[in-house]
């Protein structure tokens, strides 16, 4: 426990001065039935920031982020957004304050459009006789420009069910329009599942580049060695509490690595 | 286009070739008395009122749902529209019928949508709750209108009338099914109906207010089953306890034969329409060569389950084809 609370003091203090929060979560605890999935986590996200949140199956990295984009609420402790207490939860707030979140298995209807889909809770309108129709065209060409740019393959038809996309063509899509609508956060749900070496490649360099322009950007990983690369910092969670949360410099990955193996309990900081 | 991925697009298409294949059908076997002027208008009043009960259902079906309660409420809707326009005329009977609609809606609505109990039971207790409502409420008598009644413009208006030879009901089944099909597919209201339907849980991830959705959708299956019991009772211009019995039955079929998934997020109306024309062609079909009318329910099972057979067929085909 005192290895605990010596690797949290490690923390923050470089990245605290001079900016306040964006996202602060306090004391989370959150149970599925007797399954406790979070207990008293706190962690302060701030502007600019890539954070890695790392950890084993099960540690509460999803949970974690569903409280985060509104999908869950949690059972007991704070949510701060932009110093604003959050108390009631759902993803249209979360989008609305410019949280966007790639999940893992969730985000696309296989029924709708590969349009459809993008535009789904933010669709273009256009007026006709006083009411409000879909702008399809206007939807068609912006949707099938964005899948351009992130280099879908050329046969795609932004018309088609997504449901005929593949697995990594979903996540890149779903990473597509993520990025694609002005937003401050960005939260990636193991993002290159998938996805092949190159295409991994390009989506830890999108990470850094939003952080660059100023966002805020969670990236979950079970892959301690590929986010130590590019986190500036590193916040673990083990069965559901934190156990780390530390500058990248502060610690090397394999240091890291030994944390999570030892549920915790790592190697003394010097 | 391609055509598989035109035939995915259009679930209707196979309902229409079939429609114009048993019609030629129908027609050749009752040498032409099925096309008769007489046969035809019968035809698509029926037709026209299934439909707009259908349009309800196929609706609620896109988000992922089943209401099985809207026979009861066809039922309930007639008998307060004839109920109230003796004493109330009829404008205000049929907003009535209308208001009892909504009212039965909200109510599989909250136990569905905001309670989360699943819809197939909620709806066959309000099924049961509301025969048993309209049976108690007409024991021994019935309701029917009288001749003041049948002179009103209103009454006129929803059924009780020609005009060129078609009931009103075509011209409400055809106006209510361009005003629902701009609904569904042009509106951004229409789009998370039917994404609620393909996967609710990202739909709302995406800020879909999911349980606003359905329990709008139950509000609109309880209003034009409601509304299609008011066309039908202006029609033959009584009612009692048995009317609408077994109708969910057939508007449930009408949809699922016009392309509706009962998994939720693909439905087509123009192929409800198709699905409750080609079942009242059916019926009117078996009344000429003399049948039974017990056959029609016979018929109802086997085509149901031929049509989902073969939807599934067609569906992992074109997958096949186009994956």
């Amino acid at each position: 426990m005192d290895n605990r609370s010596e690797l949290d003091g490690k923390v923050s203090d470089g990245v605290t001065a001079g900016s306040a929060p964006l996202i602060s979560v306090r004391n989370i605890c959150l149970s599925y039935g007797n399954f406790r999935a979070l207990t008293d986590v706190s962690v302060d996200f701030f502007p600019g920031e890539l954070v890695g949140l790392v950890g084993d199956n099960g540690a509460g990295k999803t949970t974690l982020i569903r409280i985060l984009s509104g999908i869950i609420a949690p059972d007991s402790g704070e949510v701060y957004f932009d110093g604003q207490r959050i108390t009631r939860f759902y993803p249209k707030l979360a989008i609305a304050l410019g949280v966007e979140s790639i999940q893992q298995t969730i985000g696309l209807c296989d029924n709708l459009s590969v349009t459809r889909n993008y535009f789904l809770g933010r669709e273009l309108v256009r007026r006709i006789f006083g009411l409000r129709f879909l702008a399809k065209k206007e939807m068609r060409d912006i949707c099938a420009k964005v899948v351009r740019d992130f280099g879908l393959r050329e046969g795609i038809d932004v018309e088609d069910e997504i449901s005929l996309l593949s697995g990594g063509e979903k996540q890149t899509f779903k990473i597509a329009r993520a990025v694609s609508f002005r937003n401050r956060v960005i939260i990636m749900d193991e993002p290159t599942n998938h996805l092949s070496v190159r295409e991994r490649g390009r989506v830890n360099e999108l990470a850094v580049q939003l952080k660059q322009q100023g966002l805020l950007v969670i990236y979950i990983t079970h892959d301690i060695f590929q986010i130590h690369r590019i986190a500036d910092r590193i916040v673990i969670l083990e069965n559901g509490r934190k156990v780390a949360d530390v500058l990248r410099d502060a610690m090397s990955a394999e240091e890291l690595e030994e944390i999570i193996r030892h549920g915790g309990v790592g190697p003394r900081v010097p | 286009m391609n055509p598989l991925s035109f035939v995915r697009r259009h679930p209707e298409t196979a309902t229409i070739a079939l429609v114009a294949l048993i019609s030629c059908l129908f027609v050749a076997l009752t040498r032409g008395q099925w096309l008769s002027v007489g046969n035809l208008q019968s035809l698509l009043r029926l037709a026209a009122v299934l439909a707009i009960m259908s349009f309800g259902e196929a609706i609620v079906i896109a988000t992922g749902e089943i209401d099985i309660s809207v026979g009861s409420t066809f039922g309930i809707g007639a008998l307060t529209f004839l109920g109230l326009a003796p004493v109330a005329g009829s404008g205000l009977a049929v907003i009535a019928a209308l208001v009892s609609g909504i009212l039965i809606g909200s109510i599989n609505g909250i136990f569905v949508a905001l309670i989360g109990l699943p819809s197939l039971i909620v709806t066959l207790g309000t099924l049961f709750l509301f025969q048993g409502i309209a049976y108690a409420m007409t024991y021994g008598f019935s309701f029917a209108a009288t001749d003041a009644v049948r002179q009103q413009l209103v009454y006129q208006a929803i059924g009780g009338s020609t005009l060129a030879g078609l009931n009103p009901a075509i011209l409400w089944a055809i106006g209510i099914l361009v005003g629902l099909q701009l609904l569904i597919f042009e509106t951004s209201l229409g789009n998370r109906i039917l994404a609620v339907g393909g996967d609710a849980i990202s739909s709302y991830s995406r800020g879909v207010n999911v349980r606003k959705l359905k329990f709008g959708v139950f509000v609109l299956s309880g209003v034009l089953a409601a509304f299609s019991g008011g066309l039908e009772a202006a029609y033959i211009g009584y009612a009692d306890g048995s009317f609408g019995a077994l109708m969910e039955l057939s508007a449930i079929a009408a949809a699922v034969l016009g392309g509706c998934h009962l998994s939720g997020g693909r439905i087509s109306l123009v192929g409800t329409l198709m699905g409750a024309f080609l079942l009242c062609g059916i019926q009117s079909f078996l009344i000429i060569l003399g049948f039974q009318p017990q056959w029609y329910i016979l018929a109802l099972g086997v085509i149901v389950v031929l049509a989902s057979l073969v939807d599934r067929s067609l569906g992992r085909l074109i997958m096949k084809k186009l994956g």
